[in-house]
Parts: C-alpha cells; sequence; structure tokens
C-alpha cells in the first residue's frame, strides 16, 4: 500500500500548528492524569482489598471501596477525552499523521478500544454488586483482577503506540517490532510506576483534603504538651470541645490514615524512577538520536532540569511529611529523618543544577563561553550529567528509601500515634500530590516535543510532510561538554 | 572352624548377628537414627523442602559434571571441538550437557527461592545467624560456578563472557589490574584464562562450597529447624505465657532453640523429619530434576559459532541471570561510576545481604512487621526485576 | 630466660612444624600463581595489508592474524584493525575494543558513531568516547606504514596497543 497516494487527498482542517497543538496537548495531558490515575489506583485497590481481606482490616476495605469508587466516577470523563481528541482533534487537525498511524498501528489500537468495553462491564458491575458480593470477597477481588489487568494490557498498548512515535525502528511496521519497538517496554515500566506513584499521590491528596476539611474548625493542639502524649491528648481535647461526635473522629482518624498510605505509596514507588528512566533515556540515545540531544543538550536540556527538581521534591516533600508526622508523635528516629531531609535538598541541589547558562549546549558554544564559568564562560561542569548528576541520583534513590522505610518502621512499631497529625502535614501531601502531577505534565510536553519536528520520527514531520530520510545524526553537535 | 559354626547358624541369626557386628563396629545404624528422626517443624513443610533440593541439584550438577569431564579438553583450540564432539558424536553426551546447564538454571532459581523463604521467616535471627551467613556465601559461589561454568565451551558466547568478566576487576583501585591479569594469565584473553578458569570451575568453587554446605547443614542441625512463624503462634484467647511454657516443656530435641526470645524457641507442633518432611523433600526434588531431565534432552544446550575476537555482528548477550547486572553495567558510565557502582553499590549490597542477621536483630518474625528489612528488599527485587526487562529489551533491540 | 615447660615446647615445636610446611608450599606456589605478573607478553609486528583504497573518513575494517604472546603456544587469532582515514591529519589505526568491558565495537553510519553491542557505548569517527559506559577512548594498535615493491601502503600493527585499557 502507498501511504502517499492515500494520503495525499486529505487536507487538514485549518489552524495553525502552534494553536492546534496546544488544544490537543490540553485534551492529552487532561486524559492521561485521569486513565493513569484510574489504572494505578486500579492495582492499589486490590491491595488494599487483599490486605483488608487478610487482616480483617476495615479501613483497607474501605480505602479499596473509595478507589473503586472514584474510578466508576471519572471514568465516563476520562473516556470521553480520550474520544475528543482521538476522533476530532487528531483526525481534523492533524489528519495526514493520525491516519498513517492508525493504518500503521492498526491492530495494536483495535485492541486498546476493545478493552474499553470489557473494562466498562467489569468496573461498572463491581461497583453496582460491591455490597452484594461483600460475602464473596475472593469472587470480587477476582473480577478486581481481571480488570486490573485489561487496564495494563490497554495501557501497554497505547504504550506501543506512543513509543513507536519515538522510536519506528527505521519504520519497520510489523506487529512484532512495533510491539517489542526500542522505547515500549522501558516507557511502559517508567508508566507502570509512574501511574501507581501518581495514584498514591491522588489518595494522598484526597486523605489529605478530608482531613483538613474536618479539623478545619477545630483547635491547634497545644505545642507545648510533653511528646508523647501531646497527639493523644489533644484527640481527646478535641473530642470534648470541638468535634461533635465520636464519629467526626474516627472520620479523621481514617483520612489521616489514607493520606499516609497514599504518600508512602507515592515516595516509595518513585524511588524506581531515576534507574528506569536512565535506561529509557538510553534507548532513546541509541534509536532516535535527534531527540535525545534536544533532551539533554539542546533547547529541552533545561525543562528536564525541572523535571529532576520535581522528582527531588516528591522525595523531600515525602522526608517531610515523615518528619513532621514523627516529630508530632515524638518518635525515635525523627531526627534522623531530618538529617535525610537536608541530604535530599543538597542532593536535589546537585542534581538540578545546569550544565551550561544558555539555551542549549550549541547556543553555549556558539557564544564562544565553551569553558567553565570561573573562567568566564557559560558552562557549568558540576552540573554534567556523568558524574555529578548520576551520583546525585544514586544519592536520591538510597537516601529516599531510607526515608520511607525509616517512617515504615516507626509505624509498625507504633511510634506514629494516630490522629496526631498537624495540618501542616497534610498540607505537604496535597503540596506531593500537585508536584507528582506537574511532573507528569512535563514530562509528556518533554516527550512530545523532543522530536520535534516530525509527529513519527524520522517519517512524517508536524507539517504532515511524509519524510524518507531517518532523522539525522549528522547535523548535531555531537560533542559532550 | 568358625567358617563352619557361623555357616550352621540359622539364616536370620546369621544377618542378625552380622548386622550388629556392624553396628558394633561403626554405629551407622545408630547415625542414620540420628539423622533421619528429628524433630521438625510440622506446618510449611513445603517450603522447607527447598533447602535440600537445592543439595539435590548440588549433588546432581557434582554428578553430571564428573560425566563431562570425560570428554572435555580445557585448551582454547580444542574446548569447543571437544564439546562439539560430544555433542554429535557420543552417545548421551548432548543429554548429560543438557542436563548440567538447565540443572544450574534450575540451581540458581531454587536456591533464590531457598533465600527468599528463609529471608521472609526471618530464619536467619539469632542463634541462626551463621546458617544465612554461610548461606549467603555459597549463593555467590553459585553464581561464581554459574559464570565461570559459562565460559569454559569457549564458543562465542563463552568467550564474550569471559572477555568481560574478566575486565570487571579492571576497575578496582589499585589491585584490579594485577587481579585481571593474575585471571587472564596475561593483559588480554589468552590460552591461560581458559585453563585457569576451568581450574576455578572444578575444583576451587567446589571445595570452598562443599565445605560450606557441611558447616550449613551442620549448623542447622545444631539449631534445629526454625521453620516460619506460622509455627509459632499462640492462641490469643488463652494465657499467652502459658502456652509458651507448655509448649517448651514438650519440646523434643533439637528444640528449645537457646538463646532465642522464648516465644520463638519450640514450634507449637513438630513431625519427625522421617518420613514427613521427607517425602516432601523428596518429591520436590524429583519434580525438579524431571524437569531438568525433560528439559536437557529435549533442548539440551547451545553451542555457537567457534570463539572469534575479530566481530562486527556478534551481540554477546549475557547469561539471563546476569542480565540485571549486565543493564547496571548500562546506568553506571564511565570512570568513577563503574567503579563506584560496580565495587561501591553492588559491593555495600553484597555486604548487607551476607551481614543481614547483624544488622536486622530484633526478636520479630512476622514479615509484615518487618518493613526496616522487608522494604528494601522489595525495593532490591523490584530493581532486579525492571533491570532484566530493561535489559531484554534492549537486547532485543540491537 | 625462663624455662619452658615440656608442653610448651611441644606446643610451639607443632606450630613451628605447620608453619615451616606452609612456607615450603607456599612459595612454589604463590610465586607459580602470580607469574603472569612478570611475565612479559612476546611482541610481535603483523603485516595488516594494503590501505590505499581505504575510503577517506570512512572507517574500514581489516582483520590481522594477532599472536597472543601469552601462555602456551597457540594459533594466533583474528583481531580486527578500525583504518581511519582522515582528509587532514594521521590516518588511525583503531582498535575494536571497547574500553569498558573490551567488547568489539563496530562502525554504525545510521548513528555517525562506533557502537558496542554491550552496553551501547558510543565512540566517534577518531575513536573519542562520546556516549554510553566507555570511560575513554578507542586504544590505537601500535603501528607503523611502509610502502612495498608496487607502491603501496601497507599497513604492520605490534600485538599491543599503544593506551593501557
Ligand atoms: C548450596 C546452597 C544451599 C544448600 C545446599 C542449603 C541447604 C539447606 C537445607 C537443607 C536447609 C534446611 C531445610 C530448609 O529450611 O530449607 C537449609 C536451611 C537454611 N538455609 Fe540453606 N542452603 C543453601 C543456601 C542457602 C542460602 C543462599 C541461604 C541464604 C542466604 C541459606 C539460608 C538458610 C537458612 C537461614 C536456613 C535455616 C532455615 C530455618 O531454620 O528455618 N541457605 N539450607
Ligand atoms: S563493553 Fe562496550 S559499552 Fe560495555
Amino acid at each position: 500500500m502507498n501511504l502517499r497516494i492515500l494520503l495525499s487527498s486529505l487536507q487538514p482542517v485549518g489552524g495553525s500548528v502552534l494553536t492546534n497543538g496546544v488544544v490537543v496537548a490540553i485534551v492529552i495531558l487532561l486524559h492521561i492524569q485521569i486513565a493513569t490515575y484510574i489504572t494505578g489506583s486500579s492495582t492499589l485497590a486490590i491491595v488494599s482489598e487483599a490486605i483488608s481481606m487478610a487482616r480483617k482490616d476495615e479501613r483497607h476495605g474501605r480505602l479499596a471501596y473509595m478507589m473503586v469508587k472514584s474510578q466508576v466516577q471519572i471514568f465516563a470523563f476520562g473516556s470521553a477525552t480520550a474520544i475528543l481528541f482521538v476522533l476530532f482533534l487528531l483526525t481534523g487537525l492533524w489528519a495526514i499523521f493520525w491516519t498513517a498511524l492508525q493504518q500503521i498501528t492498526f491492530w495494536v489500537m483495535v485492541f486498546e478500544a476493545a478493552f474499553f468495553l470489557v473494562e466498562i462491564v467489569l468496573l461498572y458491575s463491581i461497583y453496582a454488586n460491591w455490597e452484594r458480593l461483600g460475602n464473596h470477597r475472593r469472587a470480587r477481588l477476582g473480577m478486581m483482577v481481571l480488570l486490573n489487568i485489561t487496564l495494563w494490557w490497554q495501557m501497554f498498548l497505547i504504550d506501543v503506540v506512543a513509543s513507536f512515535m519515538l522510536t519506528p525502528n527505521a519504520g519497520d511496521v510489523s506487529i512484532l517490532n512495533q510491539i517489542l519497538n526500542p522505547t515500549a517496554l522501558p516507557l511502559t515500566i517508567h508508566r507502570t510506576i509512574g501511574n501507581l506513584a501518581w495514584a498514591g499521590a491522588v489518595i494522598a491528596v484526597i486523605g489529605a483534603f478530608n482531613y483538613l476539611r474536618l479539623t478545619r474548625h477545630s483547635r491547634v493542639p497545644t505545642p507545648d504538651a510533653p511528646a508523647g502524649l501531646r497527639p493523644l491528648r489533644s484527640i481527646g481535647a478535641m473530642a470534648v470541645g470541638h468535634l461533635e461526635t465520636e464519629a467526626k473522629r474516627a472520620e479523621i482518624l481514617h483520612w489521616e490514615w489514607v493520606a499516609q498510605w497514599g504518600v508512602i505509596w507515592a515516595v516509595a514507588l518513585s524511588l524506581l524512577q531515576p534507574w528506569v528512566g536512565y535506561s529509557y533515556a538510553k534507548e532513546i540515545q541509541l534509536h532516535a538520536y535527534g531527540a535525545w540531544y534536544t533532551l539533554m543538550f539542546g533547547s529541552l536540556s533545561n525543562v528536564f532540569l525541572i523535571q529532576i527538581f520535581l522528582l527531588g521534591m516528591i522525595f523531600i516533600l515525602g522526608s517531610l511529611f515523615f518528619w513532621r508526622r514523627m516529630v508530632r508523635s515524638g518518635a525515635p528516629g525523627a531526627g534522623r529523618q531530618l538529617a535525610l531531609m537536608v541530604a535530599l535538598i543538597l542532593l536535589t541541589l546537585l542534581a538540578i543544577q545546569p550544565a551550561w547558562f544558555a539555551g542549549s549546549y550549541a547556543d553555549a558554544v556558539a557564544a564562544g563561553g565553551n569553558h567553565p564559568w570561573w573562567q568566564g564562560g557559560l558552562l557549568n561542569p558540576i552540573g554534567n550529567f556523568i558524574p555529578f548528576k548520576v551520583a546525585a541520583l544514586i544519592g536520591m534513590v538510597i537516601f529516599g528509601l531510607w526515608s520511607v522505610t525509616s517512617y515504615a518502621t516507626a509505624l509498625s512499631r507504633g511510634h506514629i500515634v494516630p490522629g496526631g497529625s498537624s495540618r501542616g502535614a497534610q498540607r505537604t501531601a496535597l503540596i506531593l500530590g500537585v508536584t507528582v502531577s506537574l511532573m507528569m505534565m512535563v514530562m509528556g510536553v518533554l516527550r512530545e516535543h523532543s522530536r520535534q519536528p516530525y509527529t513519527i520520527n524520522g517519517e512524517i514531520t508536524l507539517h504532515q510532510q511524509i519524510t524518507n530520510n531517518a532523522p539525522s545524526s549528522s547535523s548535531v553537535d555531537q560533542g559532550q561538554p | 572352624m568358625i567358617v563352619s559354626r557361623w555357616l550352621t547358624r540359622p539364616f536370620k541369626a546369621r544377618m542378625r548377628g552380622s548386622a550388629a557386628w556392624f553396628e558394633d563396629r561403626t554405629g551407622a545404624t545408630e547415625l542414620l537414627h540420628k539423622g533421619l528422626y528429628e524433630a521438625v517443624p510440622k506446618k510449611g513443610g513445603w517450603a522447607y523442602a527447598l533447602g535440600s533440593a537445592t543439595l539435590a541439584l548440588i549433588l546432581l550438577q557434582l554428578f553430571s559434571g564428573i560425566f563431562l569431564l570425560l570428554d572435555y579438553v580445557p585448551s582454547v583450540t580444542d574446548a569447543f571441538t571437544s564439546l562439539d564432539y560430544l555433542r554429535t558424536s557420543d552417545g548421551f553426551g548432548a543429554w548429560v550437557r543438557g542436563l548440567h546447564l538447565w540443572g544450574s538454571y534450575t540451581l540458581i532459581f531454587v536456591i533464590g527461592l531457598h533465600m527468599v523463604r528463609t529471608f521472609l521467616s526471618a530464619s536467619y535471627k539469632r542463634p541462626r545467624e551463621l546458617n544465612w551467613v554461610t548461606g549467603a556465601l555459597l549463593f555467590f559461589l553459585v553464581l561464581g560456578l554459574a559464570i565461570t561454568g559459562a565460559m569454559l565451551p569457549w564458543d562465542q558466547a563463552a568467550y564474550w563472557t569471559t572477555v568481560v568478566v574478566t575486565n570487571i576487576p579492571h576497575y578496582l583501585p589499585f589491585i584490579g589490574d594485577g587481579i585481571r591479569t593474575l585471571w587472564r594469565g596475561g593483559e588480554f584473553v589468552g590460552p591461560i584464562t581458559l585453563t585457569r578458569t576451568f581450574a576455578i570451575h572444578i575444583w576451587v568453587l567446589p571445595f570452598l562450597m562443599f565445605s560450606l554446605i557441611g558447616a550449613h547443614l551442620y549448623l542447622l542441625r545444631r539449631h534445629g529447624e526454625f521453620g516460619a512463624w506460622v509455627n509459632y503462634s499462640t492462641d490469643p484467647n488463652e494465657d499467652e505465657e502459658k502456652q509458651i511454657g507448655e509448649r517448651i516443656r514438650r519440646a523434643e530435641p533439637p528444640y528449645p532453640t537457646k538463646r532465642i526470645a522464648r516465644r520463638y524457641s519450640a514450634p507449637r507442633e513438630t513431625v519427625p523429619f522421617f518420613p514427613d518432611q521427607l517425602i516432601k523433600d523428596v518429591v520436590m526434588s524429583a519434580v525438579l530434576i524431571a524437569v531438568i531431565f525433560v528439559m536437557g534432552l529435549i533442548s539440551g544446550a547451545p553451542l555457537d559459532e567457534p570463539s572469534n575476537p575479530a566481530t562486527l555482528s556478534y551481540v554477546p548477550t549475557p547469561e539471563w541471570f546476569f542480565l540485571p547486572l549486565d543493564q547496571f553495567l548500562v546506568v553506571a558510565p564511565t570512570n568513577p561510576l563503574i567503579a563506584i557502582g560496580v565495587f561501591g553499590v553492588l559491593g555495600i549490597g553484597a555486604a548487607l545481604m551476607i551481614f543481614l542477621p547483624f544488622i536486622d536483630r530484633s526478636p520479630e518474625r512476622r514479615p509484615l512487621r518487618r518493613p526496616e528489612v522487608i522494604i528494601p528488599a522489595l525495593f532490591m527485587a523490584f530493581t532486579v526485576i525492571v533491570f532484566a526487562i530493561l535489559g531484554i529489551s534492549r537486547l532485543y533491540n540491537l | 630466660m625462663k624455662k619452658m615447660s615440656r608442653r610448651e615446647v611441644l606446643i610451639r615445636g607443632t606450630g613451628l612444624g605447620m608453619g615451616l610446611i606452609g612456607v615450603m608450599l607456599s612459595v612454589p606456589a604463590v610465586g607459580f600463581l602470580l607469574s603472569p605478573l612478570f611475565t612479559k607478553q612476546k611482541l610481535t609486528w603483523i603485516t595488516v595489508g594494503p590501505i590505499d583504497e581505504v575510503p577517506v573518513n570512512q572507517p574500514t575494517a581489516m582483520i590481522a592474524e594477532v599472536p597472543v604472546g601469552t601462555g602456551y603456544p597457540t594459533p594466533p587469532v583474528k583481531r580486527i584493525v578500525y583504518v581511519v582515514k582522515k582528509r587532514d591529519g594521521p590516518t588511525l589505526a583503531l582498535s575494536n575494543i571497547c574500553t569498558h568491558m573490551q567488547c568489539d565495537v563496530h562502525w554504525d553510519p545510521s548513528l555517525g558513531n562506533f557502537l558496542c553491542p554491550c552496553h551501547g557505548g558510543l565512540y566517534d569517527i577518531d575513536g573519542n568516547n562520546t556516549g554510553g559506559p566507555p570511560p575513554q577512548p578507542l586504544a590505537q594498535w601500535v603501528h607503523r606504514t611502509h610502502t612495498d615493491a608496487q607502491g603501496r601502503t601497507i599497513l604492520e600493527i605490534q600485538n599491543q596497543l599503544d593506551e593501557h585499557i
């Protein structure tokens, strides 16, 4: 089949590439935030429900239900955004590109879309029969697992399409090559972990929001009470003075616990991201050199620093949250948590240094600033990826792991007093949620922009010109600063 | 005189007499009895069969390895040819090679499971710390055997494995180059590399390994099988102290284990090792060996092209169990990160693993109550899995 | 000096005897083990071939039969010499041994780089490491050229590299 003949008859609907791009970006980012939450939380719901079954624990069961309910609430909207951009925006604004992609990845997309049907059926039957299946929790869990499998498969298939756009592997369009294209698996793992972390962050936000809502009018616990007893007493004080009922107190405890549950997941899973992200970037380097160069040396290299900053913030905010809870509870190890936070801040500062004070490496060279800043140049060797940033990332992972572990240990030893949270800690959880959300958006922008001017790397441009030349690498300067 | 007297006694009495004589001179039955009738915890016996399955697989490796030695020639010019001959011309040669290869794969898998299970059940805690330390050393020895074994065929896969693995010491400061030269018998891979690796594979490591296995099993018998927390729970409706006291009073040797929290010193119920536990051990080993037997026959062991140091198209792929480590080399680029990654991070990881019992010293045994070790372990496990997947994807697309 | 008891003499004697055995055994064993550290590789010159046909700016692989020079005598092994001719500057005789873990790298025209299949190391046309794990540039074979009777330029290499990798 000759794509050119087929496609030359299609003309795009008007509008500039820029405005079209902005519109599509907004809708897609919205869709991604919803879809990733649904996928990630479907797994966390299973975890929560399984813990609830194993330990006969009410809280986890309630949390699982909350997640399922939230999935139902946003599922329709999430799918609607998908339909909007697939059926209208892409078909209308990028007809040639989109038709070509549809043609190439036809089977992948058919299965991807088919999963929607299965998901709708499963999700709504789980939700609608939640109470009824209360006596058959294994069956219910089984359905949740099925739903979960379809969601992850769907994500994998759409990742295949997205990664194929970046690394089409010299235009080899066989199905196997699409599915195993160089960045398909790295992207999938990256997103799998990211989705779970994001779902954790959303749950933390929900918990923190409800906690803040419920404690809005209550007095802040007195700061001068003896450490170990303070939180318990403050709960008592609240119960007497400001809480109408025991039920409300139980609610506060529940949401506090939910927020903490979410924060732990969000931080713990993000710990894997640097490993995965690095390997992912390596594949881009080998199979889409131009895009990689744009990300690391070119016009997006500074945007990438924002990404590293946000990653560092996840660990710092997590540690801050843990520290605040530990201090309030008088838990042993609070001092260590503080030290870890300081270390994480320092490492983040090391990691976010720009390697050049210019738009890109080429700009720095063009401006004649190809030497260190202390010799009056525009380069900052301490901002080099190797070895400084890699070392900083390794350090971040190790200290972040330590931070989560030490909080979880305090928790399991009963050193974290339920109801002992400050409102500030919960606000930290809110900010953490925003950080993860921002991170996903920046990631999306980075990925989609790195392969410009192409929509399918090396094959079709943003202006829907079909090219036959592979993205050239000779046009970029390959020197390392 | 004596012979005729012996011959005139009834047959049964004759046998009983000689058995008694043998027992009197050797104490064999007593020893066997001691070995077989030891008490072991009742619950979770299938999980405890992993240890003896590991032992069975190691013995299988010894067995198949001896047979391979009947043909194999450890020389750079003849190793490949001798194995090619073994494969094509020697009756059951291909099968025996298959047994050795699939045995090693299964062994690594099973020893990993054994480690995971003793980790989860916190069997390594006081007083069984050295069970764990010897075990962890055994784990590294098995990996060492696997990787040196992979070098012996001297085909392309083996040659490039040799090149990469013997080059790793190069990044160790000060003594690294010396170690590389000693192993290779020169600065570059050459004829001595193979003979030295061969000696390590068939003498040095097995010698260390069998000594350590002896120590591991001796320690096991000394402290008794710990089992897992399920054997130590108490009925929450009754007085815990009383239940534990009762349990300790009824305990059979080797329980109650000394120097251990009272609660965990004697299992609630025990069974004799023979036949209750042994049947599970034997079934597990038999199933595993059956798998090896079949895989060894139908899949066998591959033999690549003969080694060729001048290639522009060959893609060296590590053995599957080293794939995560290979990916680690990808994420630790250039100096000094290679040294930091390989010797710093991995070295610290290995040290943490070996000395785990001295780090995690709380009396708690239930996995979910030990987040201080479970979370880092989960992190490591995920890292390994993720690295493996990334490695596969990378190699597929080369 | 205090007089030693008979028991003490025996104990020390045992220790001494064992130590002596240890020393006697370890001198030859350790010496033998360490001998590769002190044995020099045997160096030879090997003719690779004429390089007049090699195009400019296009690394070209040539194969040489290189004696190993260590251990018991074995036949020479094949090795690759990447001849790189530049419009200006000297002609290079790059080894294709990756400086990371010594896999065989190859010239990848679409990347415009030497690519190492093992961990994705990259080197530019001059052999400088430009990406991935390699810590230093590709080494060159120690080499020289001469002109033969037909007027061709013949490349010769020695079985050693000009840099320690
Ligand atoms: C050559 C390899 C090994 C052999 C032949 C071996 C054999 C055994 C056997 C037969 C047992 C008793 C049955 C059981 O609990 O499974 C055992 C127990 C044990 N092994 Fe291993 N093992 C090996 C490697 C390891 C490794 C790699 C570790 C951990 C790093 C380890 C740690 C332990 C511990 C802690 C116990 C005590 C379990 C308890 O008392 O509950 N072993 N081993
Ligand atoms: S051996 Fe070449 S990159 Fe590792």
